[in-house]
């Protein structure tokens, strides 16, 4: 038999709502265009400094049109163009239409990244127009030795605007009840 | 000739110290609202015990111990990772990345990453090939 949340939990009302959605398409969306200071910046805060990242001369003397990404940039940019007012911001901070549905704000889930598998197909840079496409792949409760948690996996697909598959990701997160309810 | 590895090999450690201030510019530079990466009082709140590294932060780190490694010959095709525990910040983190499978123009590695104490928290396998422009 096997583990669902603790009815009357928050994570049992989240699953209960979510797990028959799963292989929906959440969404499909033109997210815009990747400049160089979004690639630049991000490889700044990444401490990488290979000259591809940040030099055009240098990224077309390696092969590539532009300044190129480092390999993760379209998996963690949580939100494209200018993102949400605050005033509609969940409690932790988090976006309400986001990649991975999150359950009512009323729920007062927690939620960390869990781990992440990333098809790199193409290289990403600098001048592409994005578009995502994010798929509900797979809700999956389990009993850790942090208490109840609920894995959440979706499969965002990034795509140029002429289709050109760039990276293929299978992003999970984990949901737990709120502390106090743990 | 791209520079070739042998199943076994291990590539150069990546040693980074992680900042309250690193965490910061990666939720700017990442439009990332989520309050427990810089919002300590908060993070406390949910149980945490300062503020959270990002998952993606400590997984781009672990690929640069892989592509600084391997230099421009190679590049990830493929890269799947898990966390097994969260690392807050400040925090003094080492990647190794070590090969399990060498073809002439592909490789699988293993990839881990420890705290001072020797602990585990994350482990990862990439998949790399020749760029192209190296395949002789």
């Amino acid at each position: 038999m096997s583990f669902t949340p603790e009815p009357g939990t928050p994570l049992a009302t989240y699953y209960a709502e979510t797990q028959p959605r799963v292989g929906a398409v959440l969404s499909r969306r033109t997210i815009g265009l990747l400049d160089a200071v979004t690639i630049g910046r991000y490889a700044m805060t990444i401490g990488a400094t290979d000259p591809v990242h940040h030099d055009a001369a240098a990224a077309r003397s390696a092969g590539y049109a532009d300044v190129v990404a480092p390999p993760n940039l379209l998996a963690a940019i949580v939100e494209w163009g200018t993102g949400t007012p605050e005033a509609d911001l969940q409690p932790d901070g988090t976006p309400n239409d986001g990649e991975t549905p999150l359950g009512d704000p009323g729920l007062g889930l927690r939620v960390m990244g869990a781990g992440e598998e990333m098809e790199l197909v193409n290289p990403v840079v600098a001048g592409t127009e994005l578009v995502l496409e994010s798929t509900l792949a797979a809700v999956t409760p389990k009993q850790t030795r942090t208490g109840t948690c609920v894995f959440v996996t979706t499969l965002n697909t990034f795509t140029s605007a002429d289709g050109t598959v760039l990276n293929r990701n299978r992003r999970t997160v984990v949901l737990r009840n709120p502390l106090q309810e743990s | 000739m791209p520079v070739t590895f042998e199943t076994g090999d291990v590539l150069p450690p990546l040693k980074h110290t992680a900042t309250a201030l690193q965490l910061f510019r990666y939720s700017a530079a990442t439009w990332n609202p989520h309050r427990i990466h810089f919002d300590e009082s908060y993070a406390r709140q949910e149980g945490h015990a300062g503020l959270a590294l990002h998952s993606h932060l400590r997984a781009a780190l672990a690929v640069r111990c892989i592509t600084e490694g391997l230099g421009p010959d190679w590049q990830v095709t493929k890269f799947a990772y898990r966390l097994r525990q969260p690392v807050y910040a400040p925090a003094d983190l080492t990647y190794t990345a070590r090969v399990t499978a060498a073809e002439r123009n592909r490789m699988t590695l293993e990839l881990t990453e420890e705290n001072p104490s020797g602990e585990l928290g994350f482990e990862g396998t990439a998949w790399v090939s020749t760029t192209a422009g190296a395949t002789p």
